[in-house]
């Protein structure tokens, strides 16, 4: 599935400054792994042991995975994966 | 402990206009131990106050209106129009509108006290300082600082207006037996397991967190209808009892009278927003006063915050506009909120208002290591302060014992929710500390309900911003008291010690048999023209009839027709062509900011403010 990733600001040392991939890759899983082939240090900024941090948000389109099948969540072609360090609280 | 600051004197010099300003003062004044000396008025536009050590010369003290020297009319309602605030607060509440708080006097008010605190503190040091300012403007403006970074970043800035969210589909909840309530919860996992429960779908669920998990930063939070109504089906004890089952927080939306009966509410509003215990070995301990010169009254004095969010780094953001060296702790790999959008380069344009001044060190407080390299740290500081969640200082063997073992004249701060970073007896204890817990806790979300009608508080962080500043006030405050008796002290604050300094300013209200009950003006509302808000304050019967002239209208005291006709009157222009004739009027007015870009481009506000990468709020204190 042809699908792109928008990269957080954050992330684009590790990215070359590219703010946006596009990939193929079936689920959100995937889609980490392909980035991190081709960039490699971004996946441990996201993900340790098959978790997702607690303070990145993944989201496709415009849902957050947590709230679907985690890092299982299935892509289809032409989703928008986007990541979001975000903390809660106030 | 005795009151911190016994031996000083607190004199007032001007009170006119602003009665509230000069109530919350002297309170807090009052209650750090200050002697209150009779009142010295002089002719003076501003309030104006002065502040005396035993070893310190007078320090004259004054709150301007607006940041500018127009001299033109500010008030509360009007700052709050101008700075943004209103705007913010209507991001949630359906329009642009004021917080039915006087908030930007209180705000001035710890902020002008702690001027003058810290300007002491410089004299002590070496500094020659006579006198401190601050203005209503420079406090509101700090209060949106965040905000309005957010919104003037260059990149993808938040562009986000007054009822852009439904009023009513927004926490907090009301349940099937009328009552409204606030949920929380910091991790997605027991949202979703809550919901679930309610046979809500993990999508919908997932709707309402994204909005949820950042209101603190957005003032917004959108939620799907199908789950505010499906808890406005239910019982609140039942909505509790599944809260308890799938650890969300529940609170209700309490009235200032229910917080009033609790236990602890008398004495917190007796002792004022900070708590001070000496620190518990009692050897005296000499610190030689560091001196400085031609800088800032804390320049020299190291500060090491370990914070997270807004009430904390906002506290350590102010200690480093006195002068302060501040070193922020920050987890392995740096605080994740630094890559928050929206970004100013390379960071989150809100995490760096508050922190951009800060000195970075990257520590792992939970390993022995980083336990050991933070106790070198404080060996050589003089203000530990931090925020963490009540019992986790005692347990990473970093209380207040801990710390002061090594450093004896150390200040040690906290930031909390409640008061007290242990567990205690309190109903709240058992609460998390946030902001909107705290408002509904405390019985100001239902002040600010009442006068925005709308079902509880602001989704504008306001006890964070006003915590954040009390507790720069107290450490301040326990900096002076070291300076004139070599003890270091702890500081407790709290997001309802907050709270309580601004139900204060309520309890005066109420109190009919007060001396010093608050003054109110003639006309002060918010009023449709063609093209804008204009938000109009006479503030006495003279600035009245003159307006109504203006206007080609008259004004009588009582004439109940009187508001429609000016709001008629005022559809003939728009704001910013009104505001022009009511500044040449000299009549109090103020354009009620909803587009948050704009506030950089009024002069009133302008000498606050420096642009750049975004909009950055600059100190709100002038020294002289």
């Amino acid at each position: 599935m042809q699908i792109t990733v928008d990269i957080p600001t954050i992330l684009r040392p590790l990215t070359n400054n590219q703010k946006r991939l596009e990939i193929s890759a079936v689920d959100v899983r995937e889609a980490i792994e392909q980035v991190e082939q081709q960039y490699p240090g971004v996946k441990e900024r996201l993900v340790t042991d098959d978790q997702v941090h607690r303070f990145v948000n993944i989201y496709v389109n415009d849902d957050d995975i947590r709230f679907s099948h985690g890092l299982g969540t299935k892509l289809t072609t032409g989703d928008s994966v986007t990541i979001l360090p975000a903390v809660a609280g106030g | 402990m005795k009151r911190l600051l016994t031996g000083c004197t607190f004199t007032k010099l001007s009170c006119a206009p602003h009665t509230t300003i000069s109530n919350s003062v002297e309170y807090q004044a009052g209650a750090l131990g200050i002697n209150i000396a009779p009142e010295a008025i002089s002719d003076q536009d501003d309030y104006c106050f002065e502040f005396k050590t035993p070893d310190t010369s007078p320090i004259s003290s004054k709150i301007q209106g607006w940041a500018d020297n127009s001299g033109y009319g500010a008030t509360e309602l009007l700052v709050q129009a101008a700075s943004g605030l209103m705007s913010v607060h209507g991001r949630a509440s359906g329009q642009a509108q004021a917080l039915g708080l006087n908030y930007v006097s209180i705000l001035a008010s710890t902020l002008a006290l702690q001027g003058a605190l810290a300007a002491a503190i410089g004299q002590l040091r070496g500094l020659r300082v006579a006198h401190s300012q601050v203005s209503m403007a420079g406090a509101a403006l700090l209060a949106t600082g965040q905000y309005l970074a957010g919104a003037t970043v260059s990149e993808a800035p938040e562009a986000i207006l007054p009822g852009c969210t439904s009023p009513s589909d927004r926490p907090p909840f009301i349940s099937a037996d009328g009552i409204i309530f606030e949920l929380e919860t910091l991790s997605a996992d027991p949202w979703l397991r809550f919901w679930s429960e309610l046979g809500i779908s993990s999508e919908t669920a997932g709707k309402g967190w994204t909005g949820f998990l950042l209101r603190y930063a957005k003032a917004i939070s959108p939620v799907p209808s199908i789950m505010v109504e499906k808890l406005a089906a239910l019982e609140y004890q039942a909505i509790a009892k599944l809260c308890a089952a799938t650890n969300v927080a529940i609170c209700p939306v309490r009235s200032l009278d229910e917080r009033m009966s609790d236990d602890d509410a008398a004495q917190m509003l007796e002792q004022g927003p900070w708590r001070y215990t000496s620190h518990s070995s009692s050897s005296s301990h000499v610190v030689p006063i560091k001196q400085v010169s031609n800088e800032l009254p804390l320049s020299g004095l190291t500060v090491i915050e370990s914070c997270r969010r807004i009430q904390g780094p906002l506290a350590g953001h102010l200690l480093a506009l006195l002068g302060a060296e501040v070193i922020r702790l920050e987890p392995p790999g740096g605080d994740p909120l630094r890559g928050m959008p929206p970004m100013a380069g390379e960071v989150s344009a809100r995490f760096d208002a508050l922190n951009r001044l800060k000195t970075i060190v990257e520590i792992n407080i939970k390993s022995t290591a980083g336990q050991r390299e933070i106790k070198s740290l404080v060996e050589q500081a003089d203000v530990f302060l931090h925020n963490w969640a009540p019992g986790k200082a005692s347990a990473l063997n970093l209380n207040d014992t801990d710390l002061a073992r090594i450093n004896p004249s150390l200040v040690y701060a906290y930031a909390g929710g409640w008061g007290a970073d242990e567990s205690g007896s309190n109903a709240h204890d058992a609460l998390p500390g946030t902001d909107f817990i705290a408002q509904a806790h405390s019985g100001i979300a239902r002040e600010i309900a009442t006068a925005s009608d709308t079902r509880g508080g602001s989704l504008f962080t306001v006890l964070d911003i006003l915590g954040g500043v009390i507790a720069a006030q107290g450490v301040t405050a326990a900096l002076l008291h070291r300076c004139m008796s070599n003890r270091g002290v702890r500081m407790d604050s709290s997001l309802l010690g907050a709270a309580t300094l601004l139900s204060t300013d309520k309890l005066h209200q109420r109190d009919a048999s007060s001396s010093n009950s608050i003054n109110k003006s003639p006309i002060a509302a918010v009023y449709h023209t063609q093209q804008g808000a204009l938000a109009v304050e006479c503030r006495n019967q003279e600035e009245a009839v003159r307006m109504a002239e203006m206007l080609g209208l008259t004004w009588t005291q009582g004439d109940e027709a009187f508001p429609h006709q000016l709001q008629k009157a005022l559809l003939a222009k728009t704001a910013a062509q009104w505001l022009e004739a009511f500044e040449q009027a000299a009549i109090p007015a103020a354009v009620v900011v909803e587009d948050l870009t704009e506030v950089q481009h009024n002069p009133h506000l302008q000498p606050e403010l420096t642009t750049g990468a975004y909009t950055q709020v600059r100190s709100p204190w002038f020294f002289q």
